[in-house]
């Protein structure tokens, strides 16, 4: 029987255990993080101690890795020091980042997947083709969506939509109650010309797919756990895979270093941390699958002493540029704590030829610009927003940045219950210079070199920034916001990436002089290593990437599995 | 970079900050101590009891809250004092899915989640640190109020409190303030869930959550206030702080 071991039990990892235990191999999967579900290889519902608990998820780490004991380091270009601390984390837990995402699913678009041929070239970006276009990859997204659960409504699409991402069919669900403020929004964006739609997203609008609960609006999506598992996501995969038998999934246990043996793996080694101190050991396997989300995946391949022949393991890490708009409401509590963290989008942004985005972008001497999918009318929970007005007292009460008037603005809650929030997820193009290295100081709590990130908004960036700002604000204004502002993202964050959408480092493709891994994602070099998660990513789209990575990693699974020999 | 890490949808989390000195009113009040202290002593206790209710004034802190509870009626310092305390007690995650607090039925968030051996030497080593900073933070208080804090009119608790040499302390101060006051109660603070009725948000609704009208429904016209915003008063133009707020981000 051929035995793999998966790293991550995440949106990749969980599809790669899938494929491989249903083919008959034997699997086992490490997880960095606790597992907190129950009945996970049972039949039947399963359950969670995920609660709408702000401080457990926002401010104490319960799913993220605490940079207390797992640090990563950024800087923003090669010659800046780095700064240690949490760095664009996803949950670190059974399930990975699906685990908190808020199961926003729209679908890459054609161009997205030839990026090349379809739009030429971009100075100082690394532009190229995927090994495989949109059309390719279509059954992939249905089989996910199908097997998730998706809500949504294919005759709400706009024609830009069906354009780039054409589809067959229906979704399984049909979209859930929208929310006030995201119909606000879209309302602006209709009289702006953009053309808004429900949301895809999987969660279950009724009750029983997958077995699990309908979702009951309760607000708290996006950065936390679903206390009904209504919201399955990559957890239905893995429950797929447990109950084969074939699997043994192991929390709370890291795997250090991929052990190679000229151009072959041979298992990994692991540590776990006892009350007693660290415990290691070693697992041998056929094959060994890496899923453990981009930058740590790169974090174990560097670890490893990958060959590296194009010289790109690490590079073109895409992170998004996002833009936060902010639309506040003066005359009306927007309510936006009821319903699925943000039910409405747009994404007349993701389009190169948008009115006006060609002629911006040759006035700054680039030869197009992208910005990206609008998420209409989200907001923050009163902690963050108390938060908020710490630092803005500071510019506006500085004498006494507290007291009655810190009260009087949560009361007024212009930034959490009248804001409906408008993020703009920033097409990121791949640099070379945009990478995961290791950093040659800080070491995690088992003595491992962590990652370091070097990231910040390129060229292109900064331009799609610059012309979709004033667009994002008109939009708001037209809605009806009193106030509407609309910055970089990383302008909250002093530069930090904040995004939660991680891609690239082991690009694929068919050239090993040009990429990392080939068109299914194994490693030039390596006959028995794989990479499964936004790693593999060639482009970073302009939308949510986790269907996609999980299409993804379903497309190249299902080709590993039928492998029976491996040299 | 904070030590929470900056979040997707923070708005203006990270802005840099400025400092100042301050005037204020108000008048002085004694100070209950919390039942039972897990790491304060009984002074430290008194000092971040007054400390917080400046942060964060209740009615009987300053007279623009009356009918507002603040820090003092959630609680707050013994949701510090719990957290600093809870080196074994692991009082660090609530449990789950829900608390029944809309329902009924028992309060699952009550029983907390023991923490796995990472996560309880990532805590020991926070809370080890805020323990430090909290002993020289509230000394450094009594030391600028010329020995006891406690003693000091409003007034003067502010001024210290904005002093620039223990910024990072009432920084901090605040960040657990905020906790205290709109986290879940479980945690210790929002007793009787004064923080959260205070600004209109119902918290955790799990297992009965929203209903389709109430996700879809406008709750209606509801003019903020920008000056004395929530008591009824629309403010007197460009001196409320809400005005100013709305006036700096507009600039943005």
């Amino acid at each position: 029987m051929t035995k793999a071991i998966v790293i991550g039990s995440g949106a990749g990892g969980s599809f790669a255990a899938m494929e491989l235990a249903k083919a008959g191999w034997q699997v086992t999967i490490f997880e960095k993080g606790p597992n907190h579900f129950t009945n996970l290889g049972g039949q039947g519902p399963f359950g969670t101690v995920f609660a709408n608990d702000s401080l457990a998820m926002l401010q104490r780490y319960f799913a993220e890795p605490d940079p207390e004991v797992f640090p990563r380091t950024w800087r923003p270009n090669p010659s800046a020091p780095a700064q240690t601390g949490s760095v664009d984390e996803l949950p670190q837990v059974v399930g990975g980042g699906t685990v908190h995402w808020d199961a926003k699913v729209p679908r890459f678009w054609d161009i997205d997947f030839q990026q090349h041929s379809a739009l030429g070239p971009y100075p100082g970006a690394d532009v190229a083709d995927w090994p495989f276009s949109y059309h390719d990859l279509a059954p992939y997204y249905d089989e996910v969506e199908r097997l998730i659960g998706v809500q949504g409504d294919t005759t709400t699409f706009p024609d830009l939509v069906r354009k780039h991402a054409p589809r067959n069919g229906q979704y399984p669900m049909p979209p859930g109650p929208q929310m006030r403020s995201s119909t606000a929004i879209a309302h602006g964006a209709t009289a702006v010309g953009l053309h808004p739609f429900p949301f895809p997203m999987a969660a279950n609008s009724v009750s029983g797919y997958n077995g699990q609960h309908a979702c009951n609006n309760c607000g708290f999506c996006s950065s936390f756990g679903c206390p009904v598992v209504a919201r399955p996501s990559a957890l239905v995969p893995l429950r797929q895979a447990l109950r084969t038998g074939r699997v043994d999934l192991k929390p709370e246990t890291m795997v250090t270093k991929i052990e190679l043996k000229g151009n072959k793996a041979t298992g990994v080694s692991w540590v776990t941390m006892t009350d007693a101190g660290p415990n290691t050991g070693t697992e041998t396997a056929d094959v060994i699958v890496m899923a453990a989300s981009a930058i740590e995946t790169v974090r174990l391949a560097l670890l490893s002493d990958f060959p590296d022949r194009s010289g790109k393991l690490g590079r073109r890490l895409m992170l998004h540029a996002f833009i936060d708009g902010s639309a506040i409401f003066l005359d009306e509590r927007m309510h936006a704590h009821r319903g699925r963290s943000v039910t409405q989008c747009a994404e007349d942004a993701a389009d190169p030829d948008y009115p006006g985005a060609r002629a911006f972008a040759k006035q700054h001497g680039l030869p197009y610009i992208r910005g990206g999918l609008m998420e209409l009318g989200g907001s923050q929970d009163p902690i963050a927003e108390a938060q908020s007005y710490q630092t803005l007292l500071n510019f506006v009460r500085a004498s006494r940045p507290f007291g009655t008037e810190f009260k009087q603005l949560m009361r007024a809650s212009i930034l959490r219950d009248r804001l409906a929030g408008c993020s703009l997820i920033g097409h990121d193009l791949p640099y070379l210079n945009h990478t995961v290295t290791l950093d040659p100081q800080v070491r995690d709590i088992f003595g491992v070199p962590v990652a370091r990130i070097t990231w910040s908004a390129g060229q292109h960036e900064q331009v799609a920034q610059q012309f979709w700002i004033p667009r994002l604000k008109a939009m708001m204004t037209k809605a009806g916001a009193g106030v509407a502002l609309a910055v970089p993202a990383t302008f909250n964050s002093g530069g930090l990436p904040t995004g939660n959408h991680v891609m690239g480092g082991m690009m694929m493709g068919t050239d090993p002089a040009t990429s990392v891994t080939d068109a299914h994602g194994r490693v030039h070099g390596l006959d028995n290593v794989y990479a499964a998660d936004g790693s593999v990513f060639v482009t970073s789209g302009a939308h949510n990437p986790t269907n996609t990575i999980m299409a993804v990693a379903l497309r190249n699974m299902r080709h590993l599995s039928a492998m029976t020999a491996f040299p | 970079m904070s030590a929470s890490g900056p979040r997707r949808r923070a708005i203006i989390a990270a802005l840099p900050v400025a400092a100042g000195l301050a005037a204020c009113t108000s008048s002085p009040k004694r100070i209950p101590q919390p039942a039972t202290l897990g790491f304060f002593t009984e002074h430290q206790a008194a000092v971040v009891e007054a400390a917080t209710a400046r942060i964060a004034p209740g009615p009987k802190d300053d007279p623009a809250e009356a009918g507002h509870p603040g820090a003092r009626e959630a609680g707050v310092t013994g949701y510090i004092d719990t957290m600093l305390g809870a080196l074994d007690d692991q009082n660090i995650f609530a449990g789950g899915p829900w608390s029944n607090r809309h329902t009924s039925g028992p309060d699952l968030m009550a029983r907390f989640i023991p923490l796995d051996p990472v996560a309880r030497i990532a805590w020991r080593n926070r809370i080890i640190a805020w323990q430090e900073q909290y002993t020289k933070g509230i000394s450094q208080l009594d030391k600028l109020a010329g020995g006891d804090f406690t003693k000091k009119p409003p007034a003067q608790q502010d001024k210290i409190l904005a002093t620039k040499s223990v910024s990072e302390f009432t920084s901090l101060l605040f960040e657990h303030t905020i906790e205290g006051l709109y986290s879940s109660p479980e945690y210790g603070g929002n007793k009787n869930l004064v923080g959260w009725k205070e600004i209109g948000f119902p918290g955790d609704v799990q297992p009965r959550g929203y209903s389709a009208d109430e996700v879809e429904r406008s709750d209606g016209h509801d003019p903020v206030g920008t000056g004395n915003a929530g008591t009824g008063n629309a403010g007197t133009g460009n001196t409320g702080v809400v005005a100013d707020v709305l006036k700096l981000l507009g600039a943005l």
